[in-house]
């Protein structure tokens, strides 16, 4: 431990002896003094090291000593995670709130004033979701590396220049008074959280690990949240790719396999009749990307693809649908709902219900927003999917060396607007951005060609208030009129009511453009291709009470080639349908319907596109142990399920025989994988209608569809013998197809799973991707006639790991089952609750 | 008893006791406080730096049992650890955590110790004087 001797014994009075001086062995002074100070500095070395490590952290372990302090520390997630009935005094409260929640958690808070339900909802939120919440704000205004580093620069810069900040806050300077008051109220909630969550060192135990705090939340921050939604779900790269497309695989083919229309059998669920005008012409092969262009967008969708994922949205996987009284067992109106997402703990969702004496609802929120978004009131119930319509557009702009800083708009040169930031970054220096700004919205790049972005989530927008009508409505003309406001994303919702009536709206903003434009392609940007307007809104997809008594939407176009207006193409980026298709097989049956069939559709997995593709395939190969399989399947993507695996297989081996030749002679830039809904399309409809279609004859091969399908069938057959052994009954779905539920700060030791799922891309239980990690994040299911509302999301009601709410309903979630939605007067009577009052 | 050891005793329960005081009152730091002091007032290095150590030790054990048995730290520390990338190793969290203590409350008491040795004048060996 010690280096100098003379330390050991340092106290030891000489002892005086007399007699002649004798020769010792003890040190001298000289050599004494030089141990002791290499003592002084090997202590002050390893003091400085552990202190060092204590305050500041090393390498990947955070600051040792306020992390790992046991009373104020990340421990404090074990204090944190007991939840006790008690008395709390929240700063700004007009009267005494009470909160009580379930044995699951789920919070059902009473208050006496609207502005006191907010206030509270906020402080329940903060109290359960807080480093979410804080997270989701952080990627919205470009924050994140201010924490986490710089890694997440890139999703910073991307985020400040496409302008979630910038539209946060037109809209909270146009904020309806109603809105903005529980903006107010719900930011005052989340900071009296805040304000005693720090004096009682309990924030969250990834604000410690990471060695900040969270800075108050303020109104609008709930609106980047908002707008964090909106980015996800409707901020689409697709003009980049046709770009891409058209300049590698050619205009041609292009136009042909990625066209306006669908090219394979859906289900719309508006047939019309709608306003008489023309349709919009297809697209024309005219070959017009040049270049520069070329670069820019490969530029662009490069960059994009690089974000993390969640930044761009890349495609749709919802379910809602609704029955008439007429056709429900119960006599009611029957309404299910279950919106796709990335499946995180902590979830997206928190659930709970409010009331006061505005407010009576019920169902989940967004943490950091202060209203529900999905669920019901007294009244009526609604769920939401995302409509896919085209809401993004790229425009190139027109520039001159002669005109530096300008751009050519309507024949004249306007200068770019600018903006800059500033983006602090942990363990760097600050960087620096200036965003340029055109009349079409932010330059994205400038390499090759300056493009700028044109997207309708940055059109403020008062969708909080929209959100606060439709909480409020007691039947479908309030609930239309409040969803008038409603911008982006744009999504199909939902309704049904008690009186029997059923609904269903794609409520959002549809940019109309000038006459000529050819929006799925990067556009000019010098005036004539500029949005002119939306749809007007009684135009818009919808019906109501229609004869059938049954209204679907899973994500497909939700119109006929009839519809007037250009709502996007195909691959840009409606859903191919095949879960439309199935709940609108199952659903027109003819049968009454129960609240039992809802949650049964909810979770099956059969394969719509199987059921269409598999008897053509049984034709075209000989028999075999696995052909065998696949004719007595039920089409049914279960983890037990050879035959899904062999059947899942085949369809990418089927599309990589027609496709892959294509991509490989023409050096498409764009994976074909990312096309497979697409270009899957057209693979279905040919084969169901067109087996000699030239796709098939690559290379001068006169090939059907029948001989690519048995060339797919044989190389799936291989590949499964060498991934699974030769025995066809063992390829169980369950071995190749795994769901994973990840934690959202991405620490992959708090992950669920994965472990072996049913489902894939295309069953209304909807798995995509190997493992899977998106699918239904809320399951809900309303018996009008029966008064009954039952629903589960695969997750918890809290963000920390160590409470039993961290992912208590996941296994429930999994088998299938379902919670009662509870009221607030039968939460306080169940069993397990616990209780909250909230003291002004 | 000696008035020193006397001394010497009170001086480690006080520095004990500021040392749970301390860290229970957010002042993760303070074990190393008390270990600095041991240090510089013990003469004997031997003594005092694993007393300073143990110091240490128990002001971050002693909160840690007590949140044990106030809520049970179990999922706690099995999260903290998979959060570490220690899979659902509960231990290390605890036993890290205990370390860190253990560590504070040593180098304090060390560099006191040293700080002491070296300030002060060294005794006169025999004959010398």
């Amino acid at each position: 431990m010690t280096l100098d001797p003379a330390i050991d014994t340092p106290a030891k009075r000489p002892t005086s002896v007399r007699g002649p001086r004798v020769a010792t062995d003890r040190p001298t002074k000289g050599p004494r003094r030089a141990r002791s100070a290499l003592n002084a500095i090997a202590a002050l070395i390893v003091t400085a090291a552990v202190l060092y490590a204590a305050f500041f952290g090393a390498g990947p372990l955070p600051a040792l000593g306020p992390a790992f302090n046991p009373v104020t520390g990340a421990w404090t997630m074990a204090a944190d995670a007991s939840i006790s009935s008690e008395t709390l005094h929240l700063v700004g409260l007009d009267q005494p709130v009470r909160v009580t929640f379930e044995s699951d958690g789920t919070a059902h808070i009473v208050a006496q004033t609207d502005h006191d339900l907010f206030l509270a909802t906020g402080y329940v939120h903060a109290r359960f979701r807080l480093f979410q919440m804080d997270l989701l704000r952080r990627q919205g205004e470009g924050r994140l590396s201010e924490v986490v580093g710089k890694a997440a620069l890139d999703s910073d810069r991307f985020e400040l220049q496409l302008g979630l900040l910038r539209t946060a806050q037109l809209e909270w300077n146009a904020a309806s008074p109603r809105s903005r008051e529980a903006g107010l109220a719900y930011a005052q909630g989340v900071n009296d959280r805040i304000t005693e969550a720090e004096a009682a060192h309990q924030l969250p135990a990834m604000f410690t690990l990471l060695g900040y705090q969270p800075k108050p939340w303020a109104p609008i921050d709930s609106l980047i949240v908002k707008g964090d939604m909106t980015q996800t779900l409707n901020f689409t790269d697709t003009p980049l790719v046709m770009a891409l497309l058209e300049k590698s695989l050619g205009a041609d083919l292009t136009s042909q396999w990625f066209p306006i229309l669908p090219p394979n059998p859906q289900s719309p669920y508006d047939p019309g009749p709608y306003p008489a005008q023309a349709p919009p012409a297809p697209i024309a092969a005219v070959s017009q990307v040049s270049n520069s262009e070329a670069v820019a967008a490969a530029d662009v969708y490069q960059r994009l693809s690089s974000l993390p994922a969640g930044l761009v949205a890349t495609g749709g996987d919802s379910n809602n649908w609704a029955v008439a009284g007429s056709r429900s067992t119960s006599g009611g109106a029957l309404m299910a709902g279950d919106p796709h997402l990335h499946l995180t703990l902590p979830a997206i969702w928190y659930q709970l219900t409010m009331d006061s004496p505005g407010y009576h609802v019920s169902g989940v929120s967004i943490p950091g927003t202060p209203v529900i978004l999905i669920g019901h009131n007294q009244h009526i119930s609604w769920s939401l999917t995302d409509a896919q319509n085209q809401q993004t557009f790229f425009y190139l702009e027109h520039e001159d060396s002669a005109h530096p800083g300008q751009y050519l708009w309507n024949g004249a040169w306007k200068s770019y607007q600018t903006v800059s930031y500033d983006i602090p970054v942990l363990g760097g220096p600050t960087d620096h951005l200036t965003v340029k700004l055109s009349v079409h919205g932010p330059v994205i790049t400038e390499r090759g060609q300056t493009t700028s972005v044109w997207w309708a989530g940055n059109i403020p927008s008062q969708d909080l208030d929209v959100l606060m009508g439709i909480d409020q409505a007691s039947d479908y003309q309030q609930f239309r009129d409040a969803l008038r406001g409603w911008y982006s994303p744009t999504h199909n919702f939902v309704y049904a009511d008690d009186k029997g009536n059923i609904g269903l709206i794609s409520a959002g903003y549809y940019p109309q453009l000038g006459a000529g434009a050819q929006p799925w392609l990067p556009m000019a940007g010098t005036g004539e291709n500029d949005v002119k307007g939306t749809i007007p809104y009684d135009d818009i997809p919808q019906v109501y009470n229609p004869p059938d008594g049954i209204i679907w939407s899973a994500n497909q176009r939700q119109v006929t080639a009839g519809y007037p207006y250009y709502i996007g193409t195909a691959s840009n980026f409606f859903d191919p349908g095949y879960r439309a298709n199935e709940i609108h097989r199952v659903l027109s049956q003819g049968t009454k319907l129960s609240a039992a069939d809802m949650m049964a559709l909810q979770t099956d997995t059969r394969d719509y596109l199987a059921s269409e593709m598999v008897p053509i395939l049984l034709k075209a190969i000989p028999n075999s142990p696995s052909r065998d399989l696949l004719a007595s399947w039920d089409y049914r993507m279960e983890i037990n399920s050879p035959a899904a695996t062999i059947w899942w297989t085949f369809w990418q081996s089927y599309l990589a025989a027609t496709f892959d030749p294509y991509w490989k002679s023409r050096d498409v830039k764009v994976a074909r994988s990312e096309l497979n809904d697409a270009l899957g399309q057209d693979l279905e409809a040919w084969t169901l209608g067109d087996p000699t279609n030239s796709a098939f004859t690559y290379g001068g091969s006169s090939n059907t569809s029948s001989d690519v399908m048995r060339i797919a069938f044989t190389s799936t057959i291989s590949t499964l013998t060498k991934q699974l052994g030769s025995d066809p009954n063992t390829w169980t779905w369950g071995r190749v197809h795994q769901r994973v539920i990840e934690n959202l700060a991405q620490v992959t030791g708090l992950n669920y799973g994965p472990r072996p799922d049913r489902g894939d891309a295309n069953t209304p239980l909807a798995a995509p991707n190997f493992p899977s990690s998106n699918g239904p994040s809320w399951r809900m299911v309303v018996d009008w006639g029966a008064g009954t509302f039952e629903a589960i999301y695969p997750g918890g009601q809290s963000e920390n790991p160590a409470s039993a709410w961290y992912d208590d309903r996941v296994n429930t979630w999994f088998d299938g089952k379902y919670a009662a939605m509870l009221t607030a007067d039968q939460a306080s009577g169940a069993s397990g609750s616990t209780a909250w009052t909230l003291q002004p | 008893m000696d008035p020193a050891a006397v001394r010497m005793v009170a001086t480690v329960i006080v520095a004990l006791i500021v040392s749970v005081a301390g860290v229970v009152a957010g002042a993760w730091w303070a074990p190393f406080v008390a270990g600095l002091v041991i240090g510089v007032m013990q003469p004997r290095a031997r003594f005092a730096i694993p007393v300073g150590a143990a110091i240490g030790l128990i002001g971050w054990a002693l909160p840690l049992a007590g949140l044990q048995l106030q809520y049970g730290a179990g999922s706690a520390a099995t999260s903290l650890a998979a959060i570490m990338g220690f899979g659902h190793q509960a231990a290390i969290p605890a036993i890290l955590t205990c370390l860190v203590g253990l560590l504070l409350g040593l180098t304090g008491a060390w560099l006191g110790s040293a700080a002491r040795t070296l300030l002060s004048p060294l005794p006169p060996f025999r004959g010398e004087g």
